[in-house]
């Protein structure tokens, strides 16, 4: 049995985001003019996600431990998202150097290969929704809808 | 002059591409509609990247087109598989789905899309006639007045959009300190930057909408590799013969159901962040206690399809009345729809449709129209979701992913936007998985800066905070703010403990004194009838002895529509 639940660590988190942001505020500059400052309306509503907060730990710790999650359980539940928000960490990472083109399809493929099975038939099945699709929504974009999309080093070059 | 507007709406909206456009709208909503999981804000927000480069008029009607598809789109899987498109059809299933099994698919869903047409059309009209008369009382606000209206919607949002109000009133405080992160509106200062230039702008709406709703929907719906590998929908779903002549027939049986339930809708969409999610459920309630056959109810009666899905498709009408009159979004749907007008350069105001009015008239009409393009389109409609249904949802997630990240940086070019996105998308995920509600959250994100500038207009013009409490307007949108606040209590003690029974009769106690205030001749009328009403509900309560009833079967609760 973990000490606390989840609530009280979320609540927790979120008094110590709203101390950050507390600390922040005084960074906004003042000025001579407007009649309130910059810097009053965020603090009042960190005054107010603070008093929720505090409530929200109080009810919180009212309602007693978890039952605790076993480590390996919580990564087979959220293995496809984090794997998916990490190759789409990669995609923004390489936009620079691969492009939209580019990089749209191998995320895709790439995603789609994650989610789904990997035998022969569906990685082939994969690679060809992953040029269909995002070569047809690149077309759109870029020759219908006039949006210069990043080109990447890779296709420059040619 | 409403004639004169409509007339020079007509011309504007009624041209071929335009018509094209909406078609494809509708078409589009309907298909995403009826796919369980793809919610009409996914729909909505998905659909603005391509209307980027559409004038402001196609743009809107292509956005109206998805909006008004969407919420139709619901009723086919509901009906022909028991699994509600969208929450805003939870209600058809009840009856759709076991006249289907009994043979009747065909009435069912045409019973399903003509009620739809006939609330869409219903509220169509209501908006035309209504929006403009609301507007003029939205130029009577000042900016307290917007203030609480503004702290009305949010805290009404919270209080109906998940179980725990606490997460709720989180969420959208969180929601109001992201729209601070940026230059302020007022002072041009850049606030919480963190020493990033990137930061020095704040975050685009869109790149934070699709993050918190869009991306994180996909995170949730590919979670288990098992059911993300199948395709969409298991149970077959077939094609079928919408029996138009026999549905019109039991509409015009039952046409004081389809009056009620459309008024339901409409007066449901005007209450801010009340959605079709809330309306299906309080008309089919309605439509089943004032059936003389409430028994049939439940076992494939034409009642509960024509109550639930001509209020869901009138909420709408509703909703963007107080849109387009107030600038204030009815629910998360008309929120992407706010932020799409916004990015087409259009500001709705008490004054836009007066300012604005072919434009104003153009968005109304645009919906009138839809709907009858949803009642051309739904067979075809029928046909794409039954193929859409094959694929599985792994491929249409990793496929939507690519789109968003395209589609939002279509924006403002900038990679930035991509980033946002992605941040969103997790913070999303986390506050889903947390049951943190991201209704209120969006909301808050919207209304922020509405909020903050009528908070520093209310100062500037006077240092006197009592103005809050003492302008009538401001008054009234604080009282049912207090109110939307206790609801959740109530509606969770409601026929279970007494204090229940005096919440209704102090509500309309209270709502009458700044009804008072406002003077003239009909507002105190009103505040009168709020008195009877009130002494009414407590006399007659005292006479029954404050004796409590067994709660209505199905509690409404705002989900993401």
């Amino acid at each position: 049995m973990s000490a606390i639940n989840r609530d009280t660590a979320v609540a927790v988190f979120l008094l110590l985001f709203c101390g950050v942001f507390y600390a922040a505020s005084f960074q906004i500059e003042q000025t001579s003019y407007g009649t309130i400052g910059a810097d009053v309306w965020p603090r009042l509503v960190l005054g107010v996600l603070f008093v929720l907060s505090t409530v929200y730990l109080f009810q919180s710790v009212r309602m007693g431990p978890d039952e605790a999650v076993k480590q390996k359980g919580f990564l087979v539940r959220y293995r496809n998202a984090i794997l998916c928000y990490g190759l789409f960490l990669v995609f923004l990472l390489t936009l620079d150097f691969l492009g939209m083109l580019l990089g749209g399809v191998l995320f895709v493929f790439m995603a789609l290969s994650v989610l789904g099975e990997r035998t022969p038939r569906q990685l082939a099945i994969h690679a060809g929704v992953a040029v269909v699709s995002v070569g047809a929504m690149w077309s759109i974009f870029t020759f219908a809808l006039r949006v210069i999309l990043p080109e990447g080093e890779v296709l420059s070059i040619w | 002059m409403l004639i004169e507007n409509i007339i020079g709406a007509f011309g504007e909206v009624v041209q071929v591409k335009i018509m094209l456009l909406m078609a494809l709208g509708v078409l589009s909503g309907l298909v995403a509609g009826a796919i369980p999981g793809f919610t009409i804000t996914m729909a909505v927000v998905l659909t603005l990247p391509f209307t980027f480069g559409l004038s402001t008029i196609e743009g809107l009607a292509t956005m109206i087109g998805v909006f008004v598809g969407g919420l139709s789109g619901g009723l086919m899987s509901g009906i022909l598989t028991g699994i509600p498109g969208t929450p805003s059809s939870v209600a058809t299933t009840f009856d759709g789905f076991p006249m289907a099994r009994k043979g009747r698919p065909g009435l069912a869903l045409g019973i399903g899309v003509w009620s739809s047409f006939m609330g869409g059309i219903f509220s169509a009209i209501l908006l035309m006639t209504l929006a403009p008369q609301l507007a003029r009382i939205g130029l009577e606000f000042g900016p307290w007045d917007y203030f609480s209206l503004v702290l009305f919607a949010l805290t009404i949002t919270a209080s109906l959009a998940g179980e725990n109000l606490t997460k709720g009133l989180i969420a959208g405080a969180l929601g109001l300190l992201v729209a601070t992160i940026g230059e302020d509106d007022i002072n041009g200062v850049a606030r919480f930057n963190f020493g990033t230039d990137a930061l020095k702008q704040g975050f685009a709406f869109l790149p934070v909408l699709v993050g918190l709703f869009a991306f994180s929907q996909l995170m949730s719906d590919v979670q288990d590799s098992a059911t993300a590998r199948k395709p969409l929908m298991e149970k077959g779903a077939k094609a079928v013969r919408v029996e138009h002549l026999a549905a019109i027939k039991a509409l015009a049986g039952d046409w004081v159901n389809l009056i009620r339930s459309s008024l339901i809708g409409v007066f449901t969409g005007i209450l801010p962040a009340a959605g079709g999610s809330i309306s299906n459920i309080l008309a089919y309630d309605q439509a089943k206690k004032a059936s003389k056959r409430p028994q049939e109810y439940g076992t494939g009666c034409p009642g509960g399809i024509i109550a639930s899905e001509s209020a869901n498709n009138a909420t709408a009408g509703g909703a963007l009345i107080t849109m387009m009159a107030l600038g204030i979004p009815g629910d998360v749907v008309t929120a992407v729809m706010l932020g799409a007008l916004l990015i087409h350069d259009v500001v709705p105001s008490p004054s836009f449709i007066g300012e604005q009015p072919v434009l104003a008239y153009s968005i109304f009409l645009a919906f009138f129209l839809s709907n009858f393009l949803m009642l051309g389109t739904q067979a075809i409609a029928l046909r794409a979701f039954l193929l859409v249904t094959r694929i599985p949802m792994y491929m249409l997630a990793g496929v939507i992913l690519a789109y968003c990240a395209i589609g939002v940086f279509a924006l403002h070019n900038v990679t930035f936007d991509i980033w946002t996105l992605f941040w969103f998308g997790m913070i999303g995920y986390v506050m889903r998985q947390l049951g943190f509600p991201l209704a209120p959250m969006i909301l808050g994100v919207v209304l922020g800066g509405i909020a903050e500038v009528n908070l520093s207009r209310a100062v500037a013009i006077s240092g006197d905070l009592t103005l809050f409490v003492t302008r009538p307007w401001s008054l009234f949108f604080l009282i049912i703010a207090i109110f939307s606040i206790v609801f959740p209590w109530y509606q969770k003690h409601r026929g279970r403990k007494q204090w229940t029974l005096g919440f209704l009769p102090a509500l309309c106690l209270a709502l009458a004194p700044p009804l008072f205030m406002m003077g003239g001749v009909t507002r105190p009328i009103v505040g009168g009838l709020l008195v009877a009403v009130g002494a009414w509900l407590l006399v007659s309560r005292h006479r029954q002895g404050w004796k409590l009833t067994a709660p209505v079967e199905h509690a409404a609760r705002l989900e993401e529509t």
